[in-house]
């Protein structure tokens, strides 16, 4: 059985006098080599996590005497000294490392400040959100309190923002951060038209009125909480539910669903609003049970993780998978703290005890995944009316199964007959009753049906079956019967796969270093004590519980994790650079008065996340250019405080959305079940099974937008991988950007691009004139028109290459793909 | 950013001629001029030296799909055959399998015939009797384990040193260790004609960059995804495409010279078109000889597609390519289960053996031959090896004299890369079920191989929530570098 031991390898980085530096190194030295062990195993009683533990010492007495190396056995046993010498495997510690351990030990062996209890308390995202006053920074420049923060880091850096960008980038970098699309020629001249006073306000309220928002910031949360249509692994097995969960976060964006009340859905609807409404009629769903149930689809938060197949598993173990799966996605998503570390063993950096990791894995105890009709009563029972039809089919299959059966019969006794009667009569006994000696009887037979190809062989199942004449014209017969069976038939009873009560339940108990058989005691619910309490009441559910303690203004870590977000949306990069570790491995904030002035705005605005892209989005930060400028760059070359704007490429599914958009061929259709676009047999290399990407047979479906492809997490979408779509083994904060060759190779090559090319290039069949074609193509993809230089150029090109190669190469220029 | 010190300006000249592009137009000039430029920027392909002194330049990993069974192959069990068809001693009966429960099955002896080989006397069966040729230059580790018994764990463990997906394969952690020597061709390049039970992330780059990822490069039809044109286009019109695209993104460049990501992004268009040139000519073989051929089997059926596979390893090689992962047995239906033989496994491994047998040897010989094998480290292994006892669900589903998965005790062998062949490391208990002296863990595996690249594998790390990762997690204590380069 998988034990997934302990991960002990963090490296310490921590800043500071020279004396905190070899507390950290000394940690980092004991805890490297020693705490596998002496730490959570306790070998011979010696816990080297902390320094109590190591004062305490094991069977031999205190391992260090504070002040004295020469008395502390610990530096005996590392410079083997004695009859004890450490590690007792794997090589001895080099020598400078163990003169680390004796000159800490000299020195008083004091444990690094940040370690300890006090200083986990004031880790600043721990503490809480504090309503900083605005700064007065920014006079002439600053449009709102925002800007004047970021005009404070800007004084006190010596930079100097740069001018505003054009109307048209403007426009261009709105839309494509809300919509994840081009803006169209005619929404570009009507704003760049546009005199009135809130013409940017009118630009912000048009985007984030259209549907398209929520398909563009319901992918950011799909990456967030590692959303996929299949469980990954062996078996990949399809969640036939999924995508309804993708819907109601599309939807859940597009209606402002206050983000208190988005977190309380996804970790408890169920529990926070059950389900006991008494129908009203059989024909409808009464409204407040359709909102329960739209709020209860939520918790497929819960069920679209990875699904850990073993054909051997252990009820137990798939369990302990989904509790794990359920304990890091909150931490990721909601708290932005990566809790995973603590699964084998206690945080080395933040404060979360492997108890505390179980605690929160007892949050999901009494829950499980269940898959519940969502139709009224009585298309329910049209369904089950109209079972028989699928009987039908049934029936059809087994006639199929047993005309083969025959068939493959025959082959086998024309070659049992080649046989010793021992050797059938062994073949022929069922395989659980046969005694050893059958089986290896047997086994001289089935190695020529395994030749023949009617056992498993390198081929396959690779027999050519004998039917008769009549049997194959049978055959053909029923095949055809079947399909006409299946037409009428009807497979499916709408469903949602959602979190409801276990039917049984089984306490959560501590387990081991990563192992998933329960070996310590139980485990009462809760989160790590320096993040509070959760108030688990009879009553009441624990997910509940839970929700109400995420949802809770005063939580320290949700409203800044999720204004941090959006901001990364908006700026390419979030006030604190990873936005899923706001612990001490993080990135420190950039601007932290910042943050927690949006935190604060953020749930005072009712945790509407659309008011915190009002707020960006029509600040004069957001309308910086993104331009350089010499002496800026020189003090601040990442542009951490935004003197300017950050260049950004698109995103896989923004990059193939626009190509389908410029081209023309983009289809708006919103919602159900995952669209497989075609994959070319170069495509499909690599698929275990090629059937399991059944392409969807209507052509106007292959121009739907990314969000609705399949997510398949053993086979990613190619064009997606290329550009850097995230595995969705686990949640995803900030995707990598790379630059490579296989981008290249298909822009310029694949079929989808070459398709887009002509559909562009019948677009711009209407204008006449070549320069005409050429402006209606700069509008399209570029946003603006093109000057007399490039024009000349781009009529050049057309004369000579014709309009769908330069279609082609207007699809692969760098300004198409990067946003100013 | 790809742009570089090995390409000389007669290659430019012969690349532009060959992707039908002229030696004029687009012109060797602005590619010429866009060279300087990127010589100063760092590149995350550009050639590393490593930190220790390296034995191995690059890697050819043989990958059989399914798991080989290491006691028809490379340990050689004098008592199973004893035994065969007795049942599991109790002592034994301490392990799951996928399909099997120990207590329901009997011992099972090979039928194959162990002979000892060169000097050095390493014994190999004759399923590799080619192979075994090159007892002398192999270093087979029969001690090897970890706990994955299903092939995706198994896959995983071999490829990512975990279970779990998600963590980069070791080509990626090479490749991100020591960059790439070639300047056509993606430093990871990944050989299958057909599906693999782990997918794509038995070659994926995990938290590593994406562009870390292993490259699938195949033998027939256009090699590397999206090469040629789907539908393809006269010279002329790409020239112009090609000439055009530059003019645009110079001429927005200009404003924004700065940028790094713009320029990288023409630099990677350029290592395309450059790719669109090799990768076709890589995987030509018209120019080997009709010897070379043979060796590795391609006038025969049976041997010729893993046979290409190999030869066309070598001549990745030869261009620089880091890392190279064949697979033997992978599928194009979902149903060939390769070297997964829970049923007749004697059938399935002769099938199997016969295509890559002559193939690996012909290998071995060929890089011999040209004086490449002391800087190639070729590896041979699985996702496991196999049980001593026949494969049997309860119920009884597979029980026909097939062997079940093993992740206790393997076998995995390297040649060349430094290696001194001709000895055996490690054992199994005496019927090969468990790893017992000088136990390999893949850690150890892949701690080795880092070492002979002249990587650390403790350093060597990537940090990703909130901590630094690395292939051997905590541990690769067992490095067998040491052992595997002394004489």
């Amino acid at each position: 059985m998988p034990v997934f031991v302990a991960v002990i390898l963090c490296v310490l980085a921590i800043a500071g006098t020279a004396e905190a530096g070899d507390a950290a190194e000394a940690v980092r030295i004991l805890s490297q080599n020693c705490s596998s062990c002496h730490g959570q195993a306790k070998v011979a009683g010696l816990d080297v996590r902390t320094r109590e533990g190591l004062l305490e010492g094991g069977k031999r007495g205190p391992s260090i005497v504070p002040g004295s190396a020469r008395g502390s056995l610990l530096v005996a046993a590392v410079r083997h000294e004695g009859d004890l010498r450490m590690p007792m495997q794997g090589d001895r510690l080099p020598a400078e490392e163990a003169e680390t351990l004796a000159a800490w030990i000299d020195a008083g062996a004091k444990w690094p400040e940040s370690l300890t209890g006090a200083a986990a308390e004031a880790w600043w995202s721990f503490r809480p959100v504090s309503r900083p006053e605005v700064p007065s920074h920014g006079d002439g420049w600053a449009r709102g309190p925002l800007d004047r923060f970021i005009a404070r880091a800007h004084a006190e850096r010596g930079l100097r923002p740069v001018a505003e960008a054009s109307r048209r980038a403007w426009i261009r970098r709105a839309t494509y951060d809300l919509h994840g699309l081009p803006p169209t020629p005619e929404q570009v001249e009507a704003f760049v038209g546009d005199g009135s006073p809130d013409a940017f306000e009118k630009v912000v309220e048009r985007l984030l009125q259209s549907e398209r928002y929520g398909e563009r910031w319901g992918r950011y949360w799909l990456d967030w909480v590692r959303y996929a249509d299949s469980g990954g692994f062996e078996t990949d097995i399809y969640f036939p539910d999924a995508w309804r969960y993708r819907d109601y976060v599309i939807k859940s964006f597009n209606d402002d669903k206050p983000f208190d009340r988005f977190v309380r859905e996804q970790v408890a609807a169920d529990q926070i609003w059950p389900d006991d409404i008494e129908l009203r009629s059989s024909y409808d769903i009464p409204e407040e049970k359709q909102r329960h149930l739209e709020a209860r689809i939520g918790t497929g938060l819960y069920t679209v993780g990875t699904v850990y197949h073993e054909a051997a598993l252990n009820g137990h173990q798939l369990r302990y998978e989904w509790l794990v799966d359920s304990v890091d996605v909150t931490g990721d998503a909601f708290l932005g703290l990566t809790v995973r570390c603590a699964r084998c063993h206690d945080h080395k950096f933040d404060p979360i005890s492997q108890r505390d990791y179980h605690r929160m894995m007892a949050l999901f105890e009494g829950s499980e995944i269940k898959r519940i009709p969502v139709v009224h009563k009585m298309s329910e029972f049209g369904y089950y009316s109209a079972y028989p039809k699928q009987l039908k089919v049934f029936e059809y299959q087994q006639a199929l199964k047993s005309l083969e059966s025959r068939a493959r019969n025959r082959l086998i006794d024309e070659i049992a007959a080649g046989f010793d009667a021992e050797i059938v009569a062994a073949y022929r006994t069922p395989k659980p009753k046969r005694t050893v000696s059958q089986q290896v009887k047997a086994a001289v037979l089935e190695r020529a049906l395994t030749e023949a190809g009617l056992l498993e062989n390198p081929g396959g199942y690779s027999a050519d079956l004998p039917y008769t004449p009549e049997e194959r014209d049978r055959r053909k017969t029923l095949v055809a019967e079947l399909g006409e069976a299946a037409a009428g038939a009807r497979f499916e009873l709408p469903s949602a796969t959602v979190l409801g009560p276990a039917e049984v339940n089984y306490p959560v108990r501590m387990t081991d270093r990563g192992d998933w058989r329960p070996a310590g005691e139980m485990v009462s619910p809760g989160v790590p004590a320096t993040l509070g309490e959760v108030a688990v009441e009879s009553g009441k559910g624990r997910r509940e519980a839970l929700a109400e303690w995420l949802a809770d203004p005063a939580h320290p870590l949700v409203a800044r994790v999720m204004v941090n977000r959006v901001w990364q949306g908006h700026f390419g990069r979030g006030i604190v650079g990873t936005p899923n570790n706001f612990g001490r491995q993080g990135d420190l904030p950039s601007h932290p008065e910042l943050l927690d002035w949006l935190a604060s705005e953020f749930v005072e605005r009712g945790w509407s996340i659309k008011e915190m892209h009002r707020l960006m989005m029509l600040s004069s930060t957001y309308r910086l250019a993104s331009d350089s400028e010499p002496s800026s760059a020189a003090k601040d070359p990442e542009n951490r405080f935004l003197w300017r704007m950050n260049r950004r490429r698109l995103d896989a599914e923004s990059l193939r959305d626009a190509v389908l958009a410029v081209s023309g061929t983009l289809n708006l259709k919103m919602g159900g079940r995952p669209v497989m676009p075609p994959l070319s047999e170069e495509e499909r290399l690599g698929m275990w099974d090629r059937s399991d990407w059944p392409e969807s047979m209507d052509p106007s479906e292959h121009g739907r937008r990314s969000v609705y492809i399949f997510s398949k997490r053993q086979f990613p979408y190619p064009m997606f991988k290329t550009f850097d779509a995230p595995d969705p083994a686990t949640s995803c904060g900030r995707r990598a950007v790379t630059t490579v060759a296989p981008q290249a190779l298909t822009l310029l090559n694949s079929e989808f691009m070459l398709d887009s090319a002509r559909a562009l290039a019948k677009r711009l069949s209407g204008p006449e004139e070549p320069a005409a074609k050429v402006r209606l193509a700069w509008q399209l993809a570029l946003s603006r028109p093109p000057d007399p230089e490039e024009t000349e150029n781009a009529v050049e090109m057309l004369a000579q290459a014709g309009t769908e190669e330069f279609s082609l190469m207007l699809l692969n220029l760098n300004e198409f793909v990067y946003l100013d | 950013m790809l742009c570089g010190q090995r390409s000389a300006p007669s290659s430019r000249r012969e690349f532009l001629e060959k992707a039908g592009l002229g030696f004029g137009g687009l012109a060797a000039s602005c590619l010429l001029a866009s060279d300087a430029r990127a010589a100063s920027r760092r590149d995350p392909f550009a050639p590393q030296s490593p930190p220790l002194p390296a034995k191995a330049k690059s890697v050819i990993f043989l990958f059989m799909h399914g798991g080989p069974s290491h006691l028809d192959t490379f340990d050689p069990k004098p008592l199973l055959q004893k035994y065969d068809g007795e049942p599991v001693p109790d002592s034994f009966r301490n392990r799951d399998f996928q399909f099997t429960k120990m207590d329901k099955v009997p011992l099972l002896g090979t039928p194959r015939t162990f002979r000892r080989h060169g000097e050095s006397g390493l014994e190999i069966s004759d399923l590799f009797k080619n192979v075994a040729r090159h007892a002398d230059d192999l270093a087979v580790i029969r001690s090897c384990h970890h706990d994955g018994f299903t092939h995706i764990t198994g896959q995983n463990w071999m490829n990512t040193g975990w279970a779990q997906v998600g963590r980069p394969s070791l080509g990626s952690w090479v490749v991100y260790g020591l960059g790439s020597e070639s300047q056509e061709l993606p430093g990871y390049v990944v050989m299958l004609d057909g599906g693999i039970k782990s997918g794509s992330p038995a070659y994926g780059s995990g938290f590593l960059p994406a562009m870390y990822q292993g490259t699938v490069l195949r033998s027939e039809g256009p090699p590397i995804l999206n090469i040629r044109r789907a539908k393809p286009a006269e010279p002329e019109r790409r020239r112009l495409l090609m000439e055009k695209l530059d003019w645009f993104n110079r001429n927005h460049l200009r404003a924004r010279s700065e940028d790094s990501q713009l320029e990288a992004r023409m630099n990677a268009y350029e290592l395309a078109f450059r790719m669109q040139v090799s990768a076709p000519e890589v995987v030509d073989l018209s120019s080997e000889s009709e010897t070379t051929r043979a060796m590795y089997g391609l006038d025969e059926a049976v041997t010729r597609p893993f046979g290409k596979q190999c030869l066309l390893a070598r001549r990745m090689v030869e261009r620089g390519v880091r890392f190279i992962q064949l697979y033997s047995g992978a599928s194009q239906n979902g149903a060939s289960p390769g070297w997964d033989g829970h049923n007749q496994i004697d059938y399935n491994h002769e099938t199997m053996a016969a295509q890559v047998d002559r193939p690996v040897a012909g290998l071995l010989s060929d890089l011999k031959g040209r004086g490449l094998l002391d800087e190639t480290l070729v590896i041979w292994g699985g996702d496991f090896g196999r049980t001593p006892f026949t494969d049997g669900a309860e119920g009884g589903a597979r029980n026909n004299a097939g062997r079940d998965h093993n992740p206790y005790g393997f076998t995995v062998w390297m040649a060349g890369g430094g290696v001194r062949g001709g000895k055996a490391i490690g054992s199994t208990d005496e019927i090969g079920l468990n790893a017992l002296e000088n136990k390999v863990h893949v850690h150890d595996l892949h701690a080795t191989i880092l070492t002979l690249l002249g990587l650390e594998h403790e350093n060597l790390t990537y940090p990703f929530q909130g901590r630094e990762f690395r292939l051997t997690d905590v541990g690769g204590h067992n490095n067998l570098a040491a052992a595997l380069t002394a004489a």
